[in-house]
């Protein structure tokens, strides 16, 4: 076959792929919006019925009411939002460092770095609470934000992405006298808006789904972020799993959203054209 | 700093060197030029360092240091030396874990570098319904992990989703989580399910930032699409390949929450990952001096494939 | 390092100074449970009961996520920072008794003479899971079962009678399941019977049942030698066996891991007999216990019976002041002291002597088999007592899942399980 026959049934072949791909993507989900809209008892009916026999959009207002959801909603985005714009002010900023710059042990604190992402939680969580009960944070929006406010991940992200930009940007901005910080701020930060949008989507994600740090940390009701009001749905063997699942795809909103605001970073790339070598 | 309002020779040392200290903060000009940059990268990097230094490594450190000790989280640690290893060493679960770890780190790794790469070059092209296609790609990512658990456990269900597609196709009913050889494998599924998007989006910054002025002359120089892959794009692309690939496999080693909510790590242990046995061993069966031992060997072996895949990768990394 | 150390100290210092400072105001009781949806509201009902009658003393009640409830516990006793009185389940007392981690439980705060004279007021046996060395550490609020669910409807479709033909015995089971199971092709599309086996817990209710049954135990009288592999043992994991293996009533690859709740299979029909706990009854709803009739557990020997019991009780943090547990008594005795409260709110039994007498109680003995409940409680026994319980819970489950799914011999399953256990005790 010529080339021009393969580009054609390439074509076809990956957007039927694309169509199938997004099909095994989005089956669960539809399970999940269907489950939210049947009874209790519809849920797990096997063979799968996919439209509820009767919608009930009341799941979603009793599924709010089984705790202070209002509270445990706003919770989680004070804590996304602040540790989101922790991570990326401060992982920019380390990327940046380690990415340009020469210093001694440089590579020994980003392998040092690196070895922080190694371990799950659950190992250190004892002794991190300790560290937190230390500076008096247990059950405060303190202990839920500062241990999570710079991450690993997000430095390695920045480092690798830093790497990429042109030394030379940055030599003529030292030429015309411009601050370290300044650089930082004027020419890095503006040329990085894909790998930030991305830092910021999966941070905010990572912080808004996360479950165990909270759960230690949070004592008291007023304090408990969404994950942690959707585990309690679940007793011993009983659990209303249908409204559950409405409060999941009430919990899906605010990354759906997010994600289309920052689309936009993801279609502009680095023009360079204007840049002489 | 003398509290007490002094006289006025007082006053004139506290302020001069409150002056000289004000000097500190602003740029020291006497150092060279190399030396300046050296302390600039310092100062940028030190705020993060820190941060984790208190938070992150600290108590990285102690579940090491009890890795030595006999600690059952209420009395008081006792010293133990090697008890804890040994102890391990014999534990014919411990070496399963082990094991059923590693298979599952790679089988979700490997898939996911290759799979999330093509997820993001059939996203980089210009086509109809680009945004709302991303979108859909990117649900999973959106979904809270608890309810990840749920759902799956659903459609693995012998009477579940994917026994039903299955038997559209003629194939015989499977029970996905409760055979030996097809659980891991499921839950190695949902996690491939899970990492596309997340590493999709990483590439696709990555890519974003490859300036479109190299395609275009290469184009003109008669490039073809292969051509243009393998000599613009990866190369360019191949520092966020290695971050992909290292985070990939940090990612996957942690994973328990599957097996401890669709499992229990059975059957016959083919789903107990290591993190779920340290998680068991140490608040479960209350022996943690044991499962900070568990830890640090998956720490070593975690730390030493990171190495290897960054000395691997050199050319992504060096400057 | 040095200067951190400094300031941890004095972190430490001004902690305890604040705190001091804090007591002399109004004193909070924290109450913590596990998220129990049918019982965590009546529980916060109690509280506000308790809180307009107590203004001086109010209680806080706060709940959290069932599965990793003991987990937060456990980091929280460590690090000195848990609630005032907590809810526990019965399998997890032996790792916190054995480890000094409870405050003993003061009878005589409670209203009682003396620890027998609480026990004359409760059902024999109900507080022997909360007594380690002669002393009590939790006051059960719940107390619950495992018993026989059969669909009346599947027994008279198979010309049975529900009312008389139901299994009084595990013999019984295998041979009206034989009329009952439904097969399709070669797979099994409707159940007889099965065990869940979804959990090393259910799995152990089960299992130490059957094993007493039998006439033998888990462990042996000291608690540190396993006895699982005893002709009792033996007898007993064949017994769990039999329906997959001999009686072919039961497919156990179906329920493995798959149900989200472990019941689900019954109001669904596609399975005809199940054993699940009392509170089954309210999750099932009216409209599917219509067909469905619930008997007591199956014996070995009906006349020597031994059923599966458990329940939750509140225990008490042992490092607050003596004074605070007193006022943690009293809440105590608030929260305990309307058994019929408790079950016509959360549908679970409560295991106190008088419970069937209670006025009002009747109806629930007619239609909701209170009656049967009662019965097996009272025969009921607690899972076997160890810190290492879930271990031995462990090693007892990787055993049934050889001989059920991989037909391994019962015995030989069962000595690599002693040694397994053997191993976990010596630890």
């Amino acid at each position: 076959m010529n080339t021009k026959a393969w580009l054609r049934w390439g074509g076809w072949g990956i957007t039927l792929l694309t169509i199938l791909g997004i099909g095994v993507t989005l089956l669960p989900y539809f399970w999940m919006v269907s489950s939210s809209l049947k009874t209790g008892a519809e849920v797990f009916e096997l063979p799968i019925r996919w439209i509820p026999q009767e919608i009930q959009w009341v799941n979603y207002p009793d599924a709010l009411s089984r705790g202070s959801f209002g509270t445990y909603f706003s919770n989680s985005f004070i804590v996304a939002v602040a540790v989101t714009a922790s991570n990326v002010l401060f992982c920019s900023l380390a990327g940046y460092g380690l990415a340009k710059f020469r210093f001694p042990f440089r590579d020994l604190s980003f392998q040092l770095i690196l070895c922080t992402l190694m371990l799950p939680l659950e190992i250190v969580l004892v002794p991190t609470f300790l560290v937190v009960q230390q500076f008096g944070m247990v059950n405060s929006y303190g202990g839920l934000i500062v241990p999570l406010a710079v991450d690993a991940f997000g430095i390695f992200l920045m480092r690798q992405f830093i790497r990429d930009l042109p030394d030379s940007l940055i030599e003529a901005a030292r030429l015309d006298g411009c601050s370290e910080f300044g650089i930082f701020w004027r020419i890095i930060l503006p040329n990085c808006k894909p790998a930030l949008g991305a830092l910021a989507l999966l941070s905010f994600r990572d912080n808004w789904d996360q479950f165990l740090w909270p759960f230690v940390v949070a004592a008291s009701d007023a304090l408990k972020t969404f994950p942690l009001g959707l585990a309690q749905m679940e007793g011993i063997d009983s659990a209303a799993y249908h409204e559950i699942m409405a409060l999941a795809v009430m919990g899906m909103v605010p990354m759906a959203i997010l994600f289309l605001c920052f689309q936009r970073a993801f279609v502009r790339g680095i023009a360079l054209s204007g840049l002489k070598e | 700093m003398g509290r007490k309002p002094g006289s006025p020779k007082e006053k004139a040392a506290v302020a001069g060197r409150f002056a000289r200290l004000w000097q500190w903060t602003a740029w020291p000009s006497s150092l060279s030029h190399r030396n300046r940059l050296c302390l600039a990268g310092v100062f940028f990097v030190v705020p993060a360092l820190i941060h984790l230094v208190v938070f992150k490594f600290y108590p990285l450190l102690e579940a090491f240091r009890l890795s030595f000790y006999r600690y059952d989280l209420m009395s008081p640690p006792t010293f133990a030396g090697l008890a804890n290893y040994k102890s391990l060493w014999e534990n014919p679960l411990f070496h399963q874990s082990f094991w059923v770890s590693v298979k599952y780190m790679f089988g979700v790794s490997i898939a996911e570098w290759f799979l999330a790469l093509g997820l993001a070059l059939l996203l980089n092209r210009a086509m109809a319904g680009r945004s709302l296609i991303r979108l859909a790609y990117f649900f999973p990512i959106a979904m809270s992990q608890i309810v990840v658990a749920m759902v799956w456990k659903f459609m693995y269900h012998p009477h579940g989703l994917v026994n039903i597609i299955l038997e559209f196709f003629g194939v015989d009913r499977i029970n996905w989580l409760s055979t030996e050889e097809t659980a891991l494998p499921s839950l190695i599924a949902i996690g491939i399910w899970r990492g596309i998007p997340l590493f999709g989006v990483i590439y696709l910054a990555g890519l974003q930032a490859i300036p479109k002025d190299y395609y275009e002359a290469a184009m003109i120089d008669g490039a073809g699409v292969f051509q243009r892959f393998i000599h613009i794009t990866i190369p360019l692309l191949l520092p966020t390949i290695l971050f992909v690939m290292v985070i990939s496999l940090l990612s996957a080693v942690k994973v328990f929450l599957n097996p401890l909510v669709m499992t229990e790590g059975g059957p016959n242990g083919t789903t107990r990952v290591l993190p779920y046995f340290i998680y068991e061993t140490g608040f479960a069966y209350f022996r943690m001096g044991e499962a900070a031992a568990a830890s640090v060997v998956l720490f070593v072996l975690v730390f030493g494939l990171t190495l290897i895949l960054l000395r691997l990768l050199r050319r992504g990394d060096v400057q | 390092m040095k200067r951190y150390l400094a300031a941890r100290l004095s972190f430490c210092l001004v902690t305890l100074l604040m705190s001091t400072f804090a007591f002399s105001q109004k004193t909070t009781i924290i109450w913590w449970e596990h998220s129990n949806p049918p019982h965590n509201n009546y529980s916060k009902e109690l509280v506000a009961d308790w809180n307009a009658k107590n203004p001086n003393t109010p209680a806080q009640y706060e709940f959290f996520a069932m599965t990793p409830y003991f987990k937060k516990l456990t980091a929280a006793l460590s690090t000195r920072s848990a609630a005032d009185m907590f809810t526990l389940i019965d399998t997890l007392m032996p790792s916190y008794t054995t480890k000094n981690a409870l405050a003993p439980i003061r009878p005589e705060w409670l209203g009682y003479k003396s620890l027998d004279d609480m026990k004359a007021h409760y059902v024999p046996g109900a507080l022997d899971g909360y007594i380690y060395q002669g002393k009590l550490y939790a006051v059960p609020v719940v107390a619950s079962v495992f018993s026989l669910y059969i669909n009346a409807k599947h027994f008279r479709e198979a010309g049975l009678d529900p009312e008389k033909d139901y299994p009084r015995t595990w013999e019984d089971i295998g041979r009206i399941g034989k009329k009952l199971v439904k097969m399709k092709g070669n797979k099994m599309d409707r159940e007889a019977f099965d065990f869940a086996m979804h959990s090393s817990t259910w799995t152990m209710w089960y299992f130490n049942a059957l094993i007493r049954q039998y006439g033998g135990e888990i462990l042996d009288a000291s608690g540190k030698k396993c006895t699982a592999n005893s002709n009792a043992g033996v007898s007993a994991m064949k017994a769990r066996a039999m329906f997959v293996l001999d009686y072919k009533i039961s497919d156990p690859t179906v329920s493995v891991g798959t149900n989200a709740l472990p019941a689900d299979d019954l109001p669904k029909e596609r399975i005809s007999m199940f054993i699940t706990h009392a509170g089954s009854v309210a999750q099932f709803g009216p409209e599917v216990m219509k067909d469905m009739k619930v008997v007591p557990f199956p014996q070995v020997n009906p006349q020597k019976p031994v059923t599966p019991i458990y329940g939750f009780a509140i225990a008490v943090n042992p490092q607050i002041p003596e004074a605070k547990q007193k006022l943690v008594h009293d809440l105590i005795k608030h929260v305990t002291k309307d058994p019929k409260g408790w079950y016509e709110k959360t549908s679970y039994p409560y295991p106190s002597k008088n419970f069937l007498e209670l006025p009002g109680i009747g109806e629930a003995r007619k239609t909701r088999y209170l009656d049967v409940f009662m019965t097996d409680i009272t025969n009921g026994r607690f899972i076997q007592r160890s810190p290492q319980i879930l271990e031995i819970n462990g090693a007892i489950h990787r055993a049934m899942e050889r001989v059920v799914l991989g037909g391994e011999n019962p015995k030989k399953s069962l000595d690599q399980a002693c040694k397994e256990i053997n191993a976990a005790l010596a630890r």
